[in-house]
């Protein structure tokens, strides 16, 4: 199961989808550059690709590029965390006692449009440290999916389960332990890796407002400093962080949830 | 004591008396099974058929223990299971093979078979014990740890039908199991049932619209009038067992296939034409 099927990686890496893939970025970069050499409107007022990589040589041995990323990933992890331990419980409950879904559902659906960005103030004013109330706002992103996915993933569960669970003698804690939360698994996993890909889109947003290092933070810095070439650099290394940590959870949930694949 | 072979316990007889349901959806009442009685007795092999939608799972719902009645009672082995304004509870003394199928599919082959032991509190090693010597007395140990998801349908309704013998059951209650497979595989997977049967003469519940297979497998067959459900006629099907698929070709199967057939064409029809008027 762990061992590399070269031939099959093979066959996947030089691919049709791959080729496509690659000159569709190639098109796009050199139709970027090209538009900034010949002054286009928009894409001439953008920091060409040739500027932002010759930055990129710079910046990736200074220290403090790599402290941005890793003060983001400490706040999305905290954030993350937070979000799981206190929403797939809740989400579960609310899947399995109704009077725990009538009480919490109204509240969640309130609170669950308000965007994360409308938070930044309120929490600003409520927690103690900047690092608490942008961690809290993070929280705030990813909470709302995930508690809704363990919700309708458990909702969801075919009524034979639970009745054959219950023929073969099951008790309460049971179902819930063998069914209910195996079931469950693939749901919770979809809510994380939707719910890591929110909390990397509000980072940005908490760090502009309050904070002092992180990723989003060196974003708009650089605007306000001038410094567009390194706009698009915070802007790429914002996208490449969500996309490598969402590919960790899959990854994760496919190790969870072996079963899976095969449907 | 050898641990080779499953003892089997008896008993498992099933009385049905005037069992009438009425389901209660939005206001509006739908009778569906009424005044029902049937006696099923230890180790037979019982086949309920009936048309489509009459009210035959309606009534191994109530003996599984899945729902209430609305008068009448169930009993098993003089054990009062089912009566109107009683909370059914479901059991391992009868266990229920589903329709579609329902192997738990995060599990594999053996912990779907050990499932039921474990939960009833025996311990791991001799769940997993009687699983694998189960398994490999139906010749399903090669397979043990494998998922659901990589089994043919024939193969999951065989693994199905030994998570429910493990537990040793009084009555197996079968829903129509091998509905939707091809002829070949049905075919294959009655012989499978039938050597089990032979080998563990439990109480068998076994609900199909599919006349063929009634007279194959059952002992006693149970024809259903359309909804609401009774009992129109009870056939013996007294060919000797163990059966062989040849059977199918035999003089006095092709009677009792005819005689059957009328007697079910007769509620089709019925069903039919009550269909077109409830469209009308």
């Amino acid at each position: 199961m762990a061992t590399i099927n070269w031939k099959k990686l093979r066959k996947a890496v030089f691919s049709k989808t791959v080729y496509r893939g690659t000159a569709s970025i190639a098109v796009l970069l050199a139709l970027w550059e090209l538009g900034r050499w010949l002054r286009m409107p928009i894409l001439g007022a953008a920091p060409a690709p040739s500027e932002v990589i010759f930055l990129l040589r710079e910046i990736v041995f200074a220290p403090d590029f790599w402290e941005n990323w890793s003060a983001s990933f400490k706040r999305v992890l905290t954030g993350f965390v937070a979000a799981q331990i206190i929403g797939i419980p809740l989400g579960l409950a609310m899947a399995i006692n109704r009077v725990a879904r009538d009480t919490a559902f109204p509240v969640l659906e309130i609170m669950r449009p308000i965007p994360p960005l409308a938070w930044v103030p309120a929490s600003i004013i409520f927690w103690p440290t900047t690092e608490s109330s942008i961690a809290f706002v993070i929280f705030l992103g990813a909470f709302f999916t995930v508690v809704l996915n363990v919700l309708g993933g458990a909702r969801d569960i075919d009524v034979r389960y639970l009745r054959a669970a219950r023929s073969l003698g099951s008790r309460p804690q049971d179902i819930f332990f063998k069914i209910v939360l195996p079931a469950t698994l693939p749901s919770i996993f979809t809510g994380m890796a939707v719910g890591m890909g929110i909390t990397w889109e509000v980072v940005v947003a908490a760090e502009m407002i309050a904070g002092k290092s992180g990723l989003g933070y060196l974003t708009w810095s650089s605007y306000v400093g001038g410094n567009y070439p390194l706009i698009v650099i915070g802007m790429i290394s914002i996208g490449i962080a969500g996309y490598v940590s969402s590919s960790l959870i899959r990854l994760t949930g496919k190790l969870a949830a072996p079963w899976q694949r095969l449907f | 004591m050898a641990a080779e072979s499953q003892q089997y316990s008896s008993g498992g007889a099933i009385s049905i008396r005037n069992v009438t349901k009425v389901y209660d959806p939005d206001g509006v009442n739908v009778l569906a099974v009424d005044n029902c009685s049937l006696d099923i007795a230890p180790g037979e092999f019982c086949v309920v058929v009936g048309p489509s939608g009459c009210g035959k799972t309606t009534l191994l719902n109530a003996i599984a223990g899945f729902h209430d009645i609305s008068s009448g009672e169930i009993h098993l082995d003089g054990k009062l299971l089912c009566r109107a304004g009683l909370t059914p509870e479901p059991g391992a003394d009868r266990i229920v093979v589903f329709q579609n199928g329902a192997l738990f599919p995060w599990y594999t082959v053996l912990q779907n078979v050990t499932y039921g032991p474990e939960v009833q509190g025996r311990t791991k090693n001799e769940a997993k014990g009687a699983a694998m010597s189960l398994l490999s007395e139906f010749g399903l140990a090669d397979i043990a740890d494998h998922y659901p998801g990589e089994l043919s349908s024939g193969m999951r309704r065989r693994v199905e039908i030994a998570r429910a013998l493990i537990n040793d059951p009084r009555v197996l209650l079968l829903d129509e199991p091998f509905r939707a497979m091809d002829a070949l595989t049905k075919g294959v997977v009655h012989e499978f049932l039938l050597q089990a049967y032979d080998r563990v003469k439990k109480t068998v519940f076994f609900i199909t619209h599919d006349l063929e297979e009634a007279l194959f497998l059952g002992t006693k067959v149970v024809i259903m009038t359309t909804r609401p459900a009774k009992v129109k006629t009870v056939i013996n099907v007294d060919f000797p067992r163990p059966r062989s698929f040849r059977l199918r070709s035999s003089q006095r199967y092709l009677e009792l296939k005819e005689m059957v057939f009328d007697a079910v064409h007769e509620e089709a029809a019925k069903a039919f034409a009550a269909g077109e008027r409830e469209l009308a």
